[in-house]
């Protein structure tokens, strides 16, 4: 035990001063002693990495050139939006789909969401042509339902985790078959396979697992 | 349980509970600590297998936090928990990513084991419950004769719904809810450390002569404290400073209020509410026994049923209002933050908490040797106290996120001045 003159506190420590008021401890101490608590090493905080600074610095003034340039020159199509878009989308897909330790589920909604979106712009602001809505919007949402649900085939355990937003993508699933009433769309077998499937998983689910897509909905909407 | 339903445990958030996820930082951590010292070292794989047997008799522990449309909630956490080393970190934040979705962490460090929670999943007394029912299979495990004699709760007993109940919905009263305004306290002041760094401080002192001061002044314990705290904090902060403009916020110690104590209840999850003293300092000649007699009023008057149940169906109208309740998720969390910008931190200059005393049974009491309690200390409660007893060891640690020690130092020089032993321990924050 070492001892504070000042302070007349005990306290075993290999240390040399009084914690309390920095007061050199008289006293001995046994050489075995373990200290009650570990040294401090310095832990530097991350900061953005230099590159990344610049990568984003750079990406940002593109951007607004390329806006300028469009509005420079406008003859009624916002191309700009084009390589904007798909700037922000490749963000997106090393940020959610590489780095990003989220569920695969998630992602995968998300990433193939976010697709349709990019996608829909490219044709509406460059020809209008509608490939996006009659082929690519029905294909990759009949490709990421599928996906999710091999995943979920696969791992079992976890598979709770997953339902909800597999349940989404079946809803988006939806949206083109609204889109051939409103005459958006005008090749239809994309989008009734895309349909088919959805509803086929919906009906499995409501088959065999009515109970955990009740739970899931009653924990995620709990008021 | 089998195993189908233990995949669907999920649990509401209490109703204090609900806060902490929204208005927690590195900074502020909202995390504290329980620590227990065996008599041996510990080892690693044994304290593991026990911190497992743990998790599945306790579910409410093993859980993630998820977020829903309305409210986040806890779902069934299928990853394994890791056991680690004690770092330099004190209440650190606990990162989930970081931590396989768990909001506690396990440590050891020689013979000590260290729990450190996050304040949404239990408060200090549920903490306390799970200490000992760790420390209670790890020296099973190690091969000791404990016995558990109604004072842990083994694996051998089934997880009731009792444990994790939201305590606070159930004593809601309708009627007692006023809201009443609070002004912003006084803060310590000091140089702050570096964000990675608390500092920490703890003095043990006897439990018997401690009981006999206070009862020498018609005080209890934590009474005496918090009196004792004001005093220091106004002699050395405040006291012929009392012309400046911060010097004229009340200092108020913020000291909990377990409610298992005053309402039937034996969950694990929070369920403490507060008293506070309170006082504007800036007179010259503010006397400590003026500070006790004040304190013992406030905390009387604090502690009444009525004044309890009040300051509980606050918080819990706050959580029933409907707007509130049926506001998406993503931005309810700022009306929360905003709320508890008016009732949270920046009302409370520190918090003084006394976890009380800690009993285990008489089989376990050679292999224990000490406990210690700590809370984290943030930006704005820049020291934090917080009380623990066992046996004849009465134990203050005092954190602090700020370089100065002087409230520490005249605190425990008081008590050796009346011939009391103090027993220091540090965390030797030296190299700022
Ligand atoms: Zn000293």
């Amino acid at each position: 035990m070492k001892y504070c003159d000042k302070c007349k506190i005990k306290i075993d420590t290999k240390k040399t001063y009084c914690p309390l008021c920095q007061q050199t401890l008289s006293g001995e101490i046994s050489d075995d002693l373990i200290e009650k608590y570990p040294e401090y090493i310095s832990i530097n905080r991350k900061v953005y990495p230099v590159t990344k600074r610049i990568i984003m610095f750079v990406t940002i003034v593109s951007m607004i050139i390329l806006l300028v340039i469009n509005f420079a020159t406008y003859n009624g199509r916002l191309w700009s939006l084009i390589p904007i878009g798909s700037i922000f989308y490749f963000w997106i897909l090393v940020s959610v789909g590489i780095f990003s330790k989220a569920n695969i589920a998630f992602r995968l909604a998300t990433l193939t969401s976010l697709l349709i979106a990019l996608l829909v712009l490219i044709d509406e602001a460059s020809l209008s042509e509608g490939w996006s809505y009659n082929y690519l919007m029905p294909i990759l949402l009949t490709v990421c339902n599928l996906a999710i649900s091999v995943i979920i085939l696969i791992k079992r355990i976890d598979y709770r985790d997953y339902i909800l937003y597999l349940l989404t993508i079946v809803i988006f699933s939806i949206i083109p078959i609204v889109l051939v009433f409103f005459k958006v769309i005008t090749i239809i077998w994309p989008s009734l396979v895309a349909f088919g499937l959805a509803i086929s998983i919906l009906l499995f689910i409501i088959f065999f697992f009515p109970k955990s897509i009740k739970d899931e909905i009653k924990k995620r909407f709990h008021a | 349980m089998n195993k189908e339903s233990k995949h669907d445990t999920w649990f509401r958030l209490d109703n204090s509970g609900k806060i902490f996820p929204e208005v927690s930082s590195h900074r502020e951590t909202n995390v504290f600590r329980v620590a227990i010292s065996l008599t041996e070292k510990i080892d690693k794989d044994l304290l593991q297998l026990s911190v497992n047997t743990i998790l599945s008799r306790y579910p409410m522990f093993k859980v993630k936090l998820k977020k829903g449309l309305f409210w986040s909630y806890f779902d069934y956490n299928s990853k394994p928990f890791i056991v680690e080393e004690l770092k330099h970190y004190v209440c650190g934040e606990i990162n989930p990513k970081k931590n396989n979705g768990y909001l506690f962490r396990v440590m050891y460090r020689n013979a000590d084991i260290i729990i450190e929670m996050f304040h949404s999943l239990a408060d200090g007394a549920g903490v306390i419950m799970l200490l000992k029912a760790l420390t209670y299979e790890y020296l099973l495990l190690t091969g000791k004769d404990v016995k558990p004699d109604n004072l842990i709760s083994t694996k051998n007993q089934r997880p009731s719904i009792e444990e994790y109940e939201d305590a606070n919905s159930k004593f809601y009263n309708r009627k007692n809810k006023k809201h009443v305004p609070e002004k912003r306290a006084y803060r310590i002041k000091g140089s702050p450390l570096s964000e990675d760094l608390t500092g920490l401080i703890s003095g043990t002192m006897s439990t018997k002569e401690m009981i006999d001061l206070s009862r020498n002044n018609d005080m209890t314990i934590t009474e005496y404290f918090a009196a004792l705290m004001m005093h220091i904090i106004y002699v050395t902060q405040i006291q012929y400073r009392g012309h400046i403009s911060s010097n004229q916020k009340p200092v108020k110690i913020f000291v909990p209020v377990n409610l298992r104590k005053h309402f039937p209840s034996n969950t694990l999850r929070n369920f403490s509410n507060f008293v506070k003293t309170d006082l504007v300092m800036n007179q010259d000649d503010i006397s400590f026994e003026y500070l006790k007699s004040l304190v013992k009023e406030q905390f009387k008057k604090g502690m009444t049923k009525s004044e309890l149940i009040r300051k509980m169906s606050e918080n819990v109208a706050f959580e029933k209002n409907v707007f509130l309740r049926f506001t998406p998720y993503f931005l309810k969390k700022y009306a929360l933050k905003i709320g508890y910008n008016m009732l949270g931190v920046k009302l409370n200059t520190m918090s003084l908490t006394n976890i009380g005393k800690v009993d285990f049974p008489e089989s376990m009491e050679p292999y224990v040797k000490d406990v210690t309690a700590a809370v984290y200390s943030g930006r704005y409660n820049t020291l934090n106290c917080s009380i623990i007893s066992y046996k004849d060891r009465l134990k203050i640690t005092f954190t602090r996120s700020i370089v100065e020690t002087t409230i520490e130092r005249e605190f425990f020089r008081h008590f050796t001045n009346l011939a009391i032993d103090v027993e220091v321990e540090s965390n030797y924050v030296e190299e700022y």
